[in-house]
């Protein structure tokens, strides 16, 4: 079957939709969205029915290059097709607010970007793999910056593609390097590699930095929270729900077929950097108040708790080298397939808020539940599974994550260090689970419960059809993946050869024998029990409950107003103080007017948070650059005179360098 | 099948027995303050009074509350109750909902929920509990996953009932002291106890739960009150039979460590809010010791 060429052909035919007149630009816009949703649909079909049947598919061949799909990639084109289909749906409605601002151009380079990830995920060979990873940094760059005359989002979509490029260059190098021990390049070829020693640890270490860049791990996640919201949110949406996890792709197939002996601490570096990056990221986004960038940072905490529980599974296979790594590497996937699922549909929240109010800062929203149902609802689904509750798909990972991690703690024979890893994971994923409650507390309390706290929320309206049916559509997702994951844990057992019994106690099931004795995890009877306990007391307290009046709330003899509130700088004031020694707030209260010592006040209030990994790395990082250059300068005259001797110079030195290494 | 369902009803009997004692034990709570404090205090059936006057009482709702104010209450209680029913069954197996990180994670769901409608109500009390609970609780998470953890790794389950602690292998133990002392504290935090809360007080200086029901009257407020005090019975029943380091009766471990906690609040004035992390960094590294003396 050759579906993918299918879909290749439908995105092609919608990438040049930009031929198309400017006339025609909102017929464009809908032949260009209907062709990707086409197209994903495609690449769902056939990867779904691949994965199903434990197939594999082997497209064009031509010498070395070729397209195929196996079981580890299958998996990532369920994911892109998914929210490709669901995005696309979502951009219908959405993608035509930039009606007259390139409308055509957006809806070309959107699929040349769900071509380009297609296309990453379907390569066969190192060559191909990087020209489409690297049409796929151009494409998301173009997304980015659509809306380049606001001079942030220009910087955000510059800042991305210098960070992206210089992950190219890490993720060429390491290819470069297997192909140096390899006989093609090819996949099958340079998992045959003999590489040995100092250049695997060479490869890892690359491999290790161009991936996390793209996953968007700390230190190198400094783009992220720029760059994702700068686009335009149903490119955000596939940015954070599909992009991110294709790093997650490249670097497994780096470790599962090029590299397959891992040393101790490759692994510990993966799992700690992942835990570092799921706490920062989540404490980060505790504190912002402009809803894309929490989202943003939310995606820095997923990636690293994908990550951790991918570096637990490698340290448990380095450590006891059985089949107790199966859970942590499942976990990992299962939370990537979750994450990009929960993630697309809290960007195409934040999309419809947007639209609605036109800001997406925190501080201007409250009551907008009134406003926009089908988008709170949506929301609140959304939010409870990014806080990883119960009932929900985040849950489920989250679950299988924390079964890594004991069974991690419980290879007592392999030393302390271990037992001390995993106290380290228990406590940075208990910080992480908590304040990423507290994180979406706020985000969905704030945005829609309570009072207007500006005149926007007033204008606000509910979004388009599409809008809500693609929202609505994830939403059901989160909820029917959470309460019975087996199909989605069936498919990913495929996708990494690994028998489901152990982990599928039976359909309804989750079981795990890591720590000794088995623990499990059944989500539908949870379901079952919570709706059936539920409608008991929904029937005795609210429908035979007494509800008289509706009265204002009682404020001590006055009228509450919307700015008694509290804001959301107010809501993460206690976790700022908490973590001040490591978020170093800079606030700066001055009075603009103080007639009196309590009231009559007027006064301005500025807080600002700066990014710990920017203060501490980036900016001695570039003022270190920017040392060296000044230094160098002085070589550069612009005196054609010394260019001349510098030639002689170097000529010189290769003969004198020639004449004593013959 | 018939075993399962009776396995089920077992459990669920479970929940319902508890939920009935759990005014009961509230109120031994107040009436051991009391005694300590030298005062007659109310009937130690008093948290009965105040739950069936509130049952009787109509609901008064401001004009900005949403769906959620009213779901919050109701998944509060119906949460507390699916933890009950998880516990080590006192009869024989257990309902098989999951294990101790479910447990966790059911808490917080309910916790999600009052945390939000918190700010349901438009008024600066609530955002304030919301917040405050919010904070908390982030300190409260990783003392409780260690605690966890170090129970693991000796009785190598994760389920509750294997989590359990053999009648024979409680004792005295640097390792074992440590981690029920900590896992004390913490059940202090998560259950708004002096030193980090105080249940007594509607002082907006003092109060975190209290300051997220503010706004609720009616069955919703009996609700929450009972969700509580189930809540805190459950955490007491969990201490008792993972932590407790001595070999008695479970009524006896649950009835002292009620007693404790009537205890700590007379010796302790309740924290500053932004000392709470010092207090759950203390019971961390507790446990962490206890980690490594194991």
């Amino acid at each position: 079957m050759d579906l993918f060429y299918a879909a290749i052909l439908c995105y092609c035919l919608g990438v040049v939709t930009l031929a198309l007149p400017r006339k025609l630009q909102a017929k464009a816009h809908y032949v260009a969205n209907i062709l990707s949703a086409v197209g994903s649909g495609l690449v769902l079909w056939e990867a779904g029915r691949l994965l199903l049947n434990n197939d594999s598919w082997l497209g064009l061949r031509w010498g070395a290059y070729s397209l195929v799909c196996d079981g580890w990639s299958a998996i990532f084109l369920v994911m892109t097709g998914l929210a490709g289909v669901i995005t696309s749906i979502y951009a219908l409605d959405y993608a035509k607010a930039y009606f007259g601002h390139r409308l055509r151009f957006l809806g070309s380079m959107w699929n040349m970007f769900l071509l380009s990830m297609v296309l990453v995920l379907l390569a066969g060979d190192a060559l191909s793999f990087l020209l489409f990873w690297e049409i796929m940094a151009v494409a998301s760059f173009m997304l980015v910056n659509h809306e380049a005359e606001i001079k942030t989002t220009w910087n955000a979509a510059y800042q991305y593609f210098v960070m992206t490029s210089i992950g190219t260059a890490a993720i060429m190098i390491a290819f470069l390097l297997t192909s140096t021990a390899s006989a093609s390049f090819s996949f099958t070829d340079l998992a045959q590699n003999t590489l040995t020693g100092g250049w695997a640890t060479a490869v890892f270490v690359t491999a290790f930095i161009g991936f996390a860049l793209k996953a968007g791990l700390v230190p190198l996640h400094v783009w992220l929270p720029n760059a994702h919201p700068a686009a335009p949110s149903h490119v955000s949406a596939l940015m954070s729900g599909v992009m991110l996890k294709i790093a997650l792709y490249g670097f497994g197939r780096f470790m599962f077929d090029f590299l397959p002996v891992w040393n101790y601490w490759w692994a510990v570096l993966v799992m700690v950097l992942g835990l570092l990056s799921a706490f920062l990221g989540v404490l980060y986004a505790q504190m912002e108040t402009d809803i894309k960038r929490i989202l943003a940072y939310s995606s820095v905490e997923n990636m690293g708790i994908i990550f951790a529980a991918f570096g637990c599974g490698m340290l448990l296979k380095v450590v006891t080298d059985s089949n107790w790594c199966q859970i942590a590497f499942l976990a990992a996937l299962l939370h990537a397939c979750n994450h990009s699922i929960m993630k697309v549909l809290m960007f195409m929240s934040a999309g419809s808020i947007m639209h609605g109010t036109g800001s997406k800062n925190l501080e201007l929203f409250g009551g907008l539940a009134r406003k926009m149902p089908t988008t709170a609802l949506c929301t609140f689904i959304g939010s409870m599974a990014l806080a990883a509750l119960p009932l929900t798909n985040g849950f489920v990972g989250e679950w299988m994550a924390l079964q890594g991690f004991i069974t991690l703690s419980h290879q007592g024979a392999a030393g302390q260090d271990i037992r001390l890893l995993s106290a380290l994971a228990f406590i940075l994923l208990g910080l992480t689970g908590a304040l990423a409650l507290g994180c979406f507390v706020r985000f969905f309390g704030i945005t829609f419960l309570g009072r207007a706290r500006s005149e926007l929320v007033g204008r606000a309206h509910e979004s388009g059809i599409f809008m809500r049916t693609a929202m609505c559509c994830s939403s059901i997702l989160v909820l029917a993946l959470g309460i019975y994951p087996a199909p989605l844990i069936k498919l990913l057992c495929n996708s990494l050869h690994i028998s489901e019994y152990l982990i599928l106690g039976n359909n309804e099931r989750l079981l795990w024998g890591g720590s000794g004795s088995f623990a499990s995890y059944n989500a539908l009877l949870l379901f079952v029990l919570l709706a059936v306990l539920g409608s008991i007391v929904y029937f005795l307290v609210i429908a035979r409950g007494k509800f008289v009046r509706r009265e204002i709330t009682w404020n001590c003899g006055t009228i509450p107003t919307a700015r008694q509130q509290y804001s959301a700088t107010g809501f993460s004031k206690p976790v700022r103080r908490g973590f001040d020694y490591l978020l170093k707030p800079k606030r700066q209260v001055t009075y603009v007017r103080k007639d009196h010592s309590y009231f009559g006040r007027l006064m301005s209030y500025k807080l600002e948070i700066p990014d710990m990994v920017t203060e501490l790395l980036y900016i001695p990082l570039q003022q270190h650059f920017v040392r060296i250059s000044a230094f160098l300068r002085r070589m550069q005259q612009g005196s054609v005179r010394l260019y001349v001797s510098y030639v002689m110079a170097a000529m010189v030195l290769a003969l004198v360098w020639g004449a004593i290494y013959k | 099948m018939t075993d399962m369902l009776m396995n089920w009803a077992y459990c669920l009997g479970q929940a319902l027995a508890l939920l009935l004692l759990a005014p009961l034990v509230a109120g031994i709570i107040k009436k051991v303050k009391a005694a300590l404090q030298n005062r007659v205090g109310a009937s130690v059936l008093q948290e009965y009074y105040d739950i069936r006057k509130w049952w009787r009482k109509p609901t008064i709702l401001t004009p900005y509350t949403s769906w959620i104010f009213l779901a919050a209450p109701c998944v509060y209680f119906v949460t507390t109750l699916a933890g009950a029913c998880m516990l080590p069954n006192f009869f024989s197996g257990n309902m098989g909902l999951g294990d101790v990180f479910l447990f966790v994670y059911i808490f917080a769901l309910g916790r999600f929920f009052m945390a939000v409608a918190s700010m349901d109500a438009a008024t600066a009390f609530g955002g304030m509990g919301g917040s405050r609970e919010v904070y908390v609780a982030a300190f409260v998470e990783p003392v409780i996953m260690l605690g966890i953890l170090s129970n693991v790794l000796h009785t190598n389950s994760t389920s509750l009932g294997g989590m359990t602690l053999d009648p024979a292998a409680a004792n005295l133990t640097v390792a074992s002291v440590l981690t029920a002392i900590a896992f004390f504290l913490v059940v202090l935090a998560e259950n708004s106890r002096i030193p980090v809360d105080n249940p007594d007080t509607h002082l907006e200086l003092t109060m975190i739960h209290e300051c997220m029901t503010l706004e609720y009257s009616g069955r919703l407020l009996s609700l929450i009150h009972w969700a509580s005090q189930l809540k805190l019975l459950v955490f007491l029943i969990i201490f008792s039979l993972l932590y407790f380091p001595l070999n008695l009766p479970l009524v006896l471990k649950v009835l002292l460590s009620a007693c404790l906690v009537s205890v700590m609040e007379i010796l302790n004035n309740k924290l500053r809010l932004f000392k709470v992390r010092v207090y759950l960094a203390a019971a961390g590294i507790m446990m962490l010791l206890a980690i490594v003396a194991q």
